[in-house]
């Protein structure tokens, strides 16, 4: 059975390379997507623990955690909570930077433990409230140095120090005072949010819904998966995923029933001719089925394949490689191997179906 | 008591029409176990639908057809039944064009859900029985027609079946290939005893077979229902 099906799908090879090829985009998009998701899963945990803290508070029911507005008193009162070792105001600028957009500039008590979290690499702390640090990545990336000079917002700002943290986030941005980034951006007596280091012995997943209860209008975020549904851009990229998702499984197992379905009509005669010889139309419904199963599952490898590369594409194109590196996981490349074969089952039914309601004479006068 | 080799056909006034075509009207034949019996006619006279009928593809409107007292179409599994009782050999030979002669052999073993190892070895040896064995590994398109319709007798006769019906296995044949194909037809009947009905207009088939019946329009010629078997 498996020869004949194989030897059936190098037939009309053009007709099978395209089928396989039309899943292969769709796998490899789904695979694709999956590893953006996961990549940017992997940096929304950078975003959760900046300057080492244990969660970020932010106003809920934003677009986007970046967006949130809290006012300045609400970090005296969360540092007075019992729970609380540490809290220190963050204000985040995005697209500050004119000549890197995705890098963000942090605005940041310098007293506070996110600024003291930074570890020199080159120059020396700010002396001035006019000056800023840069992160290690972005000073690369933008070939800057202690003594030259960062715009923000159109305006210069002399480089003091270079430094690292080992957070993605802070490493492709800059720092700069809080009071200084409240000013130049009109935002004076507020903050995006507030990093908080626990007490000991405090848990953030007990913490979290304290603080919520505590602080009404705010949500924590504390794990990856928070920081991505905090935002309505992440949820919507998720189900945005999920739609593709489902188009493509319908799209798929239209292509494959409609090119199994023509397979049958100009193979009517053949397969009569496997009822004539006593094939059960159960048998017969396999090899069409089996089939559908083996273009889609060919088509399904090319795809993942295809989808690893396409990954690393889809984050350049949109412009995101400063922060997203995609990944590829296992349960990724899964769930693309998954739909693949879905479209290749359900596009195979129907063909299969008719094969078995097929009359063997009327086929076999046909040849 | 064992199994006789051939089966027996009996075909109670059937009836066949398709649309407004009557094709059979009370067609009744009986034919013994082991008989070779041709079947005549001219074109649209019903010899194919008949044959259908007896092979279990169509079902009878009115009437009923009975191998060895069974009613194939109406078996629970009448695939099965078929493959277990019936071989087909078509004018045109329908081998898949996509196997090897051996492959093609193979096709009704598949059906049957014979291990590989046991249907290689039966289909060679089918082949060998046909005078191709030479020939297993060839494609249909590397074959001649005489050689591509032996091959699909070796395939007919791959369920071993007890009764070979065979729709005018000669028509696309030269005359000196169609002997050669009607001696092997004719031979291994009698040595493997199977009931076998041609359809054919071939008069060399009639001179062979234990008797012709002949049909006009659909029924019987009057002298067919009244011949008696050969022995």
């Amino acid at each position: 059975m498996l020869a004949i099906i194989a030897t059936n799908l190098t037939r009309s090879p053009a007709r099978t390379i395209f089928t396989a090829g039309g899943i292969a985009v769709g796998v490899a998009t789904i695979v694709a997507l999956l590893s953006f998701t996961q990549g940017l899963r992997n940096t929304a945990a950078g975003l959760v623990h900046l300057g080492g803290s244990g969660l970020g508070v932010f106003q809920a029911n934003v677009s986007d955690p970046t967006a949130s507005i809290l006012p300045e008193a609400t970090v005296t009162k969360l540092a007075a909570r019992p729970y609380v070792a540490q809290a220190t105001p963050l204000l985040l600028i995005v697209e500050g930077v004119k000549s890197d957009p995705s890098a963000i500039v942090f605005g940041a008590d310098p007293k506070g433990f996110f600024t003291k979290s930074l570890v020199l690499v080159a120059g020396s702390a700010p002396s001035t409230a006019q000056q800023i640090l840069v992160g290690d990545h972005m000073a690369a990336e933008l070939h800057l140095h202690p003594g030259g000079v960062l715009e923000v917002k159109g305006r210069p700002f002399p480089i003091a120090g270079i430094y690292h943290s080992g957070i993605l986030y802070e490493d492709s941005g800059a720092v700069l005072g809080l009071a200084q980034a409240q000013q130049l951006t009109a935002r004076v007596g507020e903050e995006t949010d507030v990093v908080a280091q626990l007490a000991p012995g405090t848990r953030a997943s007990t913490a979290g819904p304290q603080i919520e209860h505590d602080f009404p209008g705010t949500q924590v975020i504390s794990d990856p998966q928070q920081a991505l549904r905090a935002g309505a851009n992440g949820t919507l990229i998720s189900k945005a995923i999920l739609v593709i998702v489902v188009i493509a499984l319908i799209v798929g197992a239209i292509s494959v029933a409609n090119t199994m379905a023509m397979s049958i009509i100009e193979r009517q005669g053949e397969l009569a001719l496997l009822s004539t010889v006593g094939w059960s139309p159960t048998r017969v419904s396999s090899l069409i089925f089996g089939e559908g199963v083996a273009v889609s599952t060919l088509g399904a490898a090319v795809g993942l394949l295809v989808g690893v590369i396409g990954a690393g594409l889809l984050v350049d194109a949109l412009g995101a490689s400063t922060y997203v590196s995609p990944a590829v996981t296992a349960w990724g490349l899964g769930r693309g191997l998954l739909v693949g074969v879905a479209i290749g089952v359900l596009g195979g039914i129907y063909p299969a179906w008719r094969v078995t309601h097929m009359t063997p004479l009327k086929a076999l006068a046909g040849t | 008591m064992s199994e006789p080799a051939g089966a027996a056909v009996f075909v109670d006034r059937a009836r066949k029409s398709f649309g407004r075509v009557s094709a059979l009207r009370e067609v009744s034949l009986k034919v013994d176990p082991s008989e070779a019996v041709a079947i005549t006619g001219r074109s649209g006279s019903g010899k194919s639908t008949l044959l259908s009928l007896i092979g279990g593809l169509e079902q009878p409107d009115e009437g009923r057809v009975l191998i060895d007292g069974r009613a194939i179409w109406t078996e629970p599994r009448p695939a099965r039944a078929r493959r277990e009782v019936v071989g087909f050999i078509f004018q045109r030979h329908l081998l898949l064009e996509t196997l090897s002669a051996q492959s093609n052999v193979e096709v009704p073993l598949i059906g049957a859900g014979i291990h590989r190892r046991e249907r290689r070895r039966r289909a060679l040896a089918l082949l060998e029985e046909v005078g191709l064995a030479e020939r297993a590994e060839h494609l249909p398109a590397e074959l001649s027609g005489g050689e591509r319709q032996r091959v699909a007798v070796a395939r007919a006769l791959a369920n071993e079946p007890r009764l070979l019906l065979a729709d005018e296995p000669t028509g696309a044949l030269d005359s000196s290939t169609s002997e050669r194909v009607l001696d092997l037809l004719f031979g291994l009947r009698d040595r493997l005893g199977m009931t076998m009905l041609v359809v054919s207009y071939d008069h060399a088939v009639g001179a062979r077979a234990d008797r012709t019946v002949a049909l006009i329009d659909g029924k019987l010629a009057a002298s067919s229902e009244t011949a008696l078997p050969a022995s």
